[in-house]
């Protein structure tokens, strides 16, 4: 870790030497092993090593940005030399107050799991194989395919005021796809986990709800189109929040008014009982970091609090253009951090405030409405407005969960669904980046093929 | 210095003789700069310097895949070291064993048609392009609130090289350019964009599209400010060049990839030559056309490009495959495997893909429809082949009432089901565009596709919206 500080600092006086004397320098250090399964058979196994480093200057306020896919220093130079000229090419922005000031940072436990960091390829395609025994415990399942990733890395960061900071991280990802067939139906269930640690019970786990969401899903049905409560799985939630709430709450898309949540901030946006967090502390979850992409300390703050717009989301820039305090939400991108992009404004754990209801419970307050496990879909972060795809629904019909619902559409303005909130889970899961309880929508579109 | 040819072959060689029954490799050196404007400043301009190496080694059924960021003799020997390890540990635990049938071997050269190369041109130009595109926004109508301008470029040399003796050098050069604006009216705030890029240098910078890039935004940006929320029902709907080739790729490309086919996971296994579509619809997936975002000359896995025919006047007639894929299925390669970079694996892509035109005139597929919607415009879309379902999401719709066209709505997602979709197809026009240039996203990897078809009419659609 040393190493690589003190590279960071000695690419920073490179940089200033070369005449970016506004800069800061991110050294990479990473590796990662995959292994995949396709139709029940081990398909792939893969290795890499990425070492990498992005150089940012800023002149006039202008930013100029290089990376390089090595350590070594002919291209470090090069680098060097590029984000300096890149800087001085751009136009001035008066709007741009500086880099982050040295100052104390705690580093928080459950970024780094050394067990996970030294998990051999081999030990990666056993573990596959047991998600795929449990995927594949039915006669029903037709395919499983699988895949599970494991990275880790190093790195520091650096800056012109004399910011020095590094951490270690690790990652956990696996994902299964079951497909089952009877008959002439056919569907397909997923699931996935991500964690900073290794989860083998989560493995097994993720590959037995694959296919008990592709065993139900084989009983299908349409819905006819009209407005109906909607049962939002944490996986679901997860994913529009994602969107509607860390694009949504970007400062820069609020500054620039590209935001459905611009001038909105002290009002209320959602319902009472609704409190979103944003948790870079969160234990062991992916976006969690001791530091932000800037190298400001992390800190736990309330987005939305009782249904009230609490923050923005911001950077060093965006909080220097509205005169308030960053909020250190500069992302370097990723679980383990890239030098292949600029530092960009991104929430880091987004976290639910659990209510008391059961999964079970929320249902049965629907005589007739729909169970969204998964969509994949994003609002107009300009209007808020928000269409998708019901990619794994369920009808629910008297209270119970029933067939799966083909091809049909939820269609809701964001702000009227966080208000419509009216019933919330007691058990959350991580999904995306958001770790959320099922919510219960009161009323939302469905567009329907029935 | 060794040639990069040479340590290719020699990695290649080194991976045989650890045990690889088949071994290949994808070497690139690359740079390029993006360069990004807002409301009037940059935003960050960079550059990127990226070289490195992915070798490929398949032992009896497995593969294993090692990547590192350097090209000298030493990395590439441990990487190819690394992915026989890799391949061994796959195959022992794998169930499905498989051959990976010998090709005849390719040793060519290729350069992407490009005129101006990127790297030739001061940034203060690229630049000065960008904030033309951005000035061009704001000029357009008092009512655009903000802007951003986006110029990216790509050049590189990438060595393909396999244990059949194929060795391919590429020289591949690209541009890209794209804007979005916003605007306001009354507090409502819509947003528009387009986007422009193809294969080859700066040359595009001064196309007509290119140029207009940033009106064009603007001007859709300011159309949606009297738009509604879409109805949600089923609706007979006509769509325009780029909704056609957002639906032939979203609902029906994906599904004819041979690695959704082999992994069960597509509704089209076991359909070769079995009725899929209207007889009026014939589908193509073709890498060849030059002058497009998708084109290229021979593949990642090396092998030459081609031409497929998907749908043949609705009969299904061929899935697009690489090396592995067409060895298991006993099928002639076709050149569709495709790698982001070298540090991915190759895995089957599409490139342009389009219907082909009819014989119908686009208001002939409009005038007989007593209510329907007319779409235009492409956001994204998305597809599971396993579920059978798909969506796409447009920028602009039409309400058709009785032939006529009416009130403009936003936001539509259109869904169904990729067995009923195309055989819903009743009616194909004249008017064929390959028109939308993007990155397609699959396992983690994008590629450069292009879009495209003429209007086309489809009954039966499940439109989502919130009214």
């Amino acid at each position: 870790m040393t190493g690589l500080s003190d590279l960071a600092e000695e690419v920073v006086h490179l940089v200033e030497k070369s005449g970016g004397e506004i800069c800061d320098v991110l050294i990479v250090d990473m590796w990662a092993t995959t292994a995949e399964v396709e139709r029940n058979s081990v398909k792939q196994a893969e290795y890499t090593v990425d070492p990498g480093l992005a150089v940012r200057v800023y002149e006039g306020g202008s930013s100029g940005f290089a990376y390089c896919t090595s350590h070594e220093k002919q291209d470090i130079e090069k680098a060097a030399e590029l984000a300096v000229s890149q800087a001085r090419a751009g136009t001035p922005d008066s709007d741009f107050r500086g880099l982050p000031e040295v100052s104390p940072c705690q580093s928080i436990d459950c970024l780094y799991d050394p067990i996970l960091a030294s998990l051999e390829p081999e030990k990666a395609i056993d573990m596959l194989l047991l998600l795929v025994d449990a995927a594949s415990d039915d006669a029903r399942v037709a395919s499983v395919n699988a895949g599970l990733t494991v990275s880790a890395s190093e790195i520091a960061l650096a800056n012109s005021n004399g910011l020095v900071r590094s951490q270690r991280m690790t990652s956990f990802d696996v994902f299964a796809e079951a497909v089952a067939r009877s008959g002439d139906s056919m569907f397909s269930g997923m699931d996935y986990a991500s964690s900073r640690r290794l989860l083998s019970d989560s493995t097994v786990a993720v590959g037995e709800s694959a296919k008990q969401q592709a065993i139900s899903g084989l009983k299908q049905t349409k819905m006819e189109t009209g407005d109906f409560p909607v049962v939002l799985d944490p996986l679901a939630a997860g994913y529009i929040l994602a969107s509607s709430i860390g694009g949504g709450a970007n400062a820069e898309g609020v500054q620039r008014k590209r935001s459905y949540l611009a001038g909105r901030l002290g009002t209320t946006v959602g319902s009472e009982i609704l409190t979103i967090l944003d948790d870079p502390t969160l234990g062991w979850a992916v976006g969690s970091t001791s530091f932000d992409g800037e190298g400001v300390a992390a800190k736990r703050k309330a987005v939305i609090e009782k249904g009230e717009l609490k923050t923005y989301l911001h950077d060093t820039y965006t909080a220097g253009k509205d005169s308030v305090e960053t909020t250190g939400n500069s992302s370097r991108g990723g679980a383990i951090w890239s030098y292949w992009d600029p530092p960009a404004i991104s929430f880091s754990n987004l976290v639910v405030r659990c209510g008391d209801a059961s999964l079970d419970e929320m249902i049965r307050e629907c005589d007739k409405g729909v169970y969204l496990r998964v969509t994949f879909d994003s609002p107009n972060l300009a209007t808020g407005e928000f269409s998708g795809l019901l990619m794994e629904g369920y009808a629910i019909e008297k209270g119970e969960v029933g067939p799966a619902v083909q091809q049909a559409t939820m269609g809701i303005d964001m702000l009227d669904m966080f208000a419509r909130v009216d019933i919330i889970g007691k058990q959350q899961r991580y999904a995306f980046g958001v770790e959320t309880p099922a919510l219960r929508i009161s009323s939302a579109r469905i567009g329907g093929s029935g | 210095m060794i040639r990069l040819e040479d340590k290719a072959e020699a990695a290649i060689e080194r991976a045989l003789s650890l045990g690889a029954e088949f071994a290949d490799l994808r070497m690139e050196s690359a740079s390029g700069t993006s360069i990004i404007a807002m409301d009037g400043k940059t935003k960050t301009v960079t550059s990127k310097i990226e070289k490195g190496c992915g070798i490929r080694a398949f032992i009896g059924g497995g593969w294993g895949f090692a990547v590192c960021n350097g090209l000298d003799k030493l990395d590439l020997s441990k990487a190819a070291e690394t992915s026989v390890r890799l391949a061994r540990a796959s195959k022992e635990k794998a169930t499905l064993s498989f051959e990976i049938a010998s090709m005849s071997s390719c040793r060519v050269r290729s350069e992407y048609p490009c005129r101006t190369a990127p790297s030739t041109v001061p940034t203060e130009d690229k630049l000065s392009f960008v904030l033309g595109l951005d000035k061009s926004m704001s000029a357009h109508d008092d009512r655009i609130i903000s802007r951003s301008a986006r110029y990216d470029d790509f050049e590189g040399e990438r060595v393909v090289a396999n244990s059949f003796g194929s060795l391919v050098k590429t020289r591949e050069t690209w541009v890209l350019t794209s804007c979005s604006a916003w605007s306001k009216s009354d507090g409502a705030v819509q947003r528009g964009h387009d986007a422009v890029g193809n294969v080859g240098g700066y040359e595009l910078v001064s196309s007509e599209p290119a140029s207009n890039c940033g009106v064009s935004a603007a001007s859709m940006a300011v159309r949606l400010l009297d738009s509604k929320p879409v109805p949600a029902g089923k609706f007979t709907c006509v769509l325009d060049n780029k909704m056609t080739g957002l639906l032939a790729h979203e609902a029906f490309g994906h599904a004819c990839e041979a690695d959704a086919i082999l992994s069960g996971s597509s509704v089209l296994e076991g359909m070769e030559e079995k009725v899929v579509a209207d007889e009026k619809v014939t589908l193509i997936d073709d890498p060849t056309i030059a002058d497009t975002f998708g084109y290229f000359a021979h593949d990642w896995e090396g092998v030459k490009s081609a031409k497929h025919v998907l749908i043949e006047e609705g009969v299904l007639r061929e899935f697009m495959h690489n090396l592995e894929t067409s060895s298991r299925m006993r099928r002639p390669p076709n050149g569709a495997a495709r790698a982001d970079s070298y540090s991915s694996p190759p895995i089957i892509r599409m490139s342009n893909t389009y219907i082909e035109p009819g014989d119908m005139k686009r208001d002939e597929l409009i005038e007989d429809i007593n209510e329907g919607l007319l779409i235009k415009g492409a956001q994204y879309g998305y597809v599971e082949p396993a579920k059978g379902q798909f969506m796409f999401k447009c920028d602009e719709a039409y309400d058709i009432r009785n032939g006529e066209i009416g009130q403009r709505y936003r936001d539509a997602i259109l869904t169904g089901a990729i067995l009923n979709v195309l055989k819903d197809v009743t009616g194909i026009a004249d008017d064929f565009k390959l028109v939308d240039p993007g990155y397609c996203g699959k396992s983690g990897q994008e590629a450069r596709t292009t879009d495209g078809g003429p209007h086309i009419r489809v009954q039966n659609v499940v439109v989502g919206g919130l009214a």
